[in-house]
């Protein structure tokens, strides 16, 4: 029982990490009142640059930091096409996954189904042999470290800083910021650049870590899970992180269960990481204070010229 | 949607009886006949280097293309919606093509409507379900293939415990299951086959999990109905044996690689190709469903690691099942609670096989 719950916790990250990072990305972009729909997009394209460049130079660094790139690089133009030509954010989001998905799926047509050395986790000896918590603290790779250190920092920077009110004026009043003298065109690019670099570290995460192989359509909704995970987390990235553990976690412990006999239906089984994390956060949202409600501004293009 | 099956088990056994009713009332009068020199348009539901299922076809297709030497047209990732396969095929017939060959289940009911709309085209269909005068689904027996990997996995596992992973609970994955933990116990009547389904068709990340939590349980061996490298990685990690599906998929696990369950579709299209060309096809109103005999599904080579007794065991079972004189579910066949299903003397009709909603006694889990 001891080895079953060590080694399920252990597993979590490789399911709940892409989730995170793509969600506290989302939650960002949405903080600044863009609504970005484009995020399976970003994570496909994102996992298939990791993993080709990972198979064709054998370091994973490089993979990560390109597939960071190209994120934000598609993100960039959503963020043209929804700040600065003012489409409607919706189509132009839809547009821009259906883009992610092409390309990757065209770009990484002769590299699919081709197993690579992944992401290692990182060796932390004595520690990892803690029971029960010893493989999720101590025997993980580096990017489950940095991803809750993003959380934080995100949080931190929403909350507690001067940029962070900046990005959340936008979101809720694009007007009054304007008039205060906020550049909100810039912010919300920014906004948006960062959630695309965040989703692309996720379909990073998904090729290099947690599979070490990339297969066309491999995203496999996680992008609308993300999505969905933004509003259930009450646009609060530690919510988001929190949720996507819990729903990393049952995801992790489902083939567990399977795989010791557990004479339960699987199709009720699959429902367990929704029906869980919808119920979590639903009690956390309506216990907590009603701060961090949706932006009010979300998904509204902004004309300047509209302004009253 | 890239494999061809999908959810439905009921849908799937259903339109299997409907159209077998409604195919007995067609009287079938001649061969079909066909219309110019043959061209032939390959349509894929998905990328044709999709690493299993698609590839299977692909492959076949450029053999079709080197043995006959027709000209052959590709269009990939059509989707099975209706609408945008007959958009597809309307194309291609009015470019002159004769010969369609799709290669989903998804497709069934589109390719349907279409060989009513030209009934000088043939078609056919992989792993669909409807026929008529010019239309022939298509599937392989590939539970006779993994019987034999049943026993060469049961062969060398150390323990007991066997784990296999599938994608959904429908008949064409029990009947993989099902015969693959009867031929383990052929060499191990001890054996037990762990059983998970990652609910998805192509999530490495679902399916290197499944196979970690099933060698986590003790599993010797790790049996991959699904096409993802993911699970051969794993089983190669903790130094275990791993069985494949689709194709050849001993590069993913160049040391635990015991045998892949392989698809060889040229068997069956080069010679129905031919027959179409040659105005000898007649397509069987219950689809074809050929299996080890055809050639059309077989293992691939066993390694050394595979002990010589059991060798000669799988060389017999599988000069029995081409025979004819052995099925891998010749009754008793008990259900995984000890129901029979089918008394001794007995063995499976194809009806009772596209209606297998059960695992039988030697598997574990794999609730439905």
């Amino acid at each position: 029982m001891e080895q079953f719950i060590t080694s399920w916790l252990g597993s979590t990250p490789a399911f709940a990490i892409p989730l995170a990072l793509a969600s506290m990305g989302l939650v960002l972009c949405e903080r600044a009142g863009v609504l970005n729909m484009g995020a399976e997009g970003y994570m496909a394209l994102g996992a298939m640059t990791a993993a080709v460049l990972t198979l064709t130079l054998g370091n994973p660094a490089i993979g990560i930091i390109a597939a960071v790139i190209a994120g934000a690089a598609l993100a960039l133009i959503f963020g043209f096409a929804v700040v600065i030509m003012r489409c409607e954010q919706i189509l132009a989001g839809l547009a821009t996954m259906a883009v992610g998905l092409g390309v990757a799926g065209v770009v990484g047509r002769p590299y699919v189904h081709k197993s690579f050395e992944g992401l290692q986790p990182l060796d932390i000896p004595l520690l990892d042999q803690i029971p029960l918590l010893g493989r999720l603290l101590f025997n993980q790779d580096i990017l489950v470290y940095l991803t809750v250190l993003i959380g934080f920092g995100l949080w931190f920077l929403l909350e507690r800083t001067r940029a962070g009110l900046k990005i959340r004026a936008v979101g809720e009043d694009p007007a009054s910021a304007d008039v205060a003298g906020v550049q909100v065109q810039l912010q919300q690019l920014m906004a948006i650049t960062a959630s695309g670099a965040l989703c692309g570290l996720a379909g990073a995460y998904l090729s290099v870590a947690s599979s070490s192989v990339w297969v066309d359509n491999m995203i496999a909704g996680r992008g609308w899970i993300a999505l969905a995970l933004v509003v259930f987390a009450r646009w609060d990235p530690l919510k988001a992180l929190a949720g996507a553990f819990l729903f990393g976690a049952i995801e992790a412990l489902l083939p567990r269960l399977q795989a010791i006999g557990v004479p339960a239906p699987i199709y009720l089984m699959n429902m367990l990481p929704y029906l869980f994390t919808i119920a979590v956060l639903l009690v956390a949202a309506w216990s907590g204070s009603k701060k961090g409600v949706e932006p009010a501004a979300l998904g509204k293009p902004y004309v300047r010229q509209d302004r009253h | 949607m890239r494999n061809p099956i999908t959810l439905s088990t009921l849908s799937l056994a259903v339109s299997l009886t409907a159209s077998s009713v409604l195919m007995a009332n067609v009287a079938q009068a001649k061969p079909f006949q066909l219309e110019g020199e043959p061209k032939i348009a390959f349509i894929y539901g998905a990328t044709a280097r999709d690493g299993g299922w698609n590839e299977a076809i692909d492959n076949a297709r450029q053999i079709v293309a080197d043995e006959l030497g027709y000209p052959i047209a590709v269009a990939e990732s059509i989707p099975e919606d209706a609408s945008a396969l007959k958009n597809a095929i309307d194309l291609y017939v009015q470019r002159g093509f004769n010969i369609i060959v799709g290669t989903t289940y998804g497709y069934s009911d589109g390719i349907a409507q279409a060989a009513e709309k030209y009934p000088n085209v043939a078609f056919v269909n992989a792993s669909g379900t409807t026929n008529a005068d010019n239309l022939e689904s298509f599937y392989a027996r590939t539970y006779e293939a993994w019987y034999l990997a049943g026993i060469a996995a049961g062969g060398v596992a150390e323990g007991d415990k066997l784990g296999m992973l599938a994608g959904f609970p429908v008949s064409v994955v029990n009947w993989d299951i099902n015969s693959f933990a009867r031929g383990a116990q052929v060499s191990n009547p001890d054996a037990s086959v762990s059983v998970l389904y990652t609910n998805s068709w192509w999530d490495p990340v679902k399916e290197g999990q499944a196979a970690k939590s099933l060698l986590e349980q003790g599993a010797d061996v790790i049996a991959n109905n699904l096409s993802s490298a993911a699970p051969f990685t794993e089983a190669e990690k903790a130094d275990k044996y791993s069985v494949g599906f689709q194709l050849d998929m001993s590069a993913n696990a160049p040391k635990g690689h015991l045998t892949s369950v392989a698809f060889h579709w040229d068997k069956y299209l080069v010679p129905t190709i031919k027959a179409i060309a040659e105005g000898t096809w007649e397509p069987s109103e219950y689809g074809a469903f050929p299996g080890l005999a055809e050639g059309v599904v077989d293992i691939t080579p066993l390694p050394d690691s595979v002990p010589e007794a059991v060798k000669q065991t799988i060389a017999e079972k599988r000069a029995a099942i081409i025979a004819g004189e052995l099925t891998p579910f010749d009754g008793p066949v008990l259900a995984q609670d000890g129901t029979e299903k089918l008394p001794v003397g007995e063995s499976l009709s194809d009806e009772q096989l596209w209606a297998m909603d059960y695992l039988v006694q030697g598997t574990v889990g794999g609730g439905q």
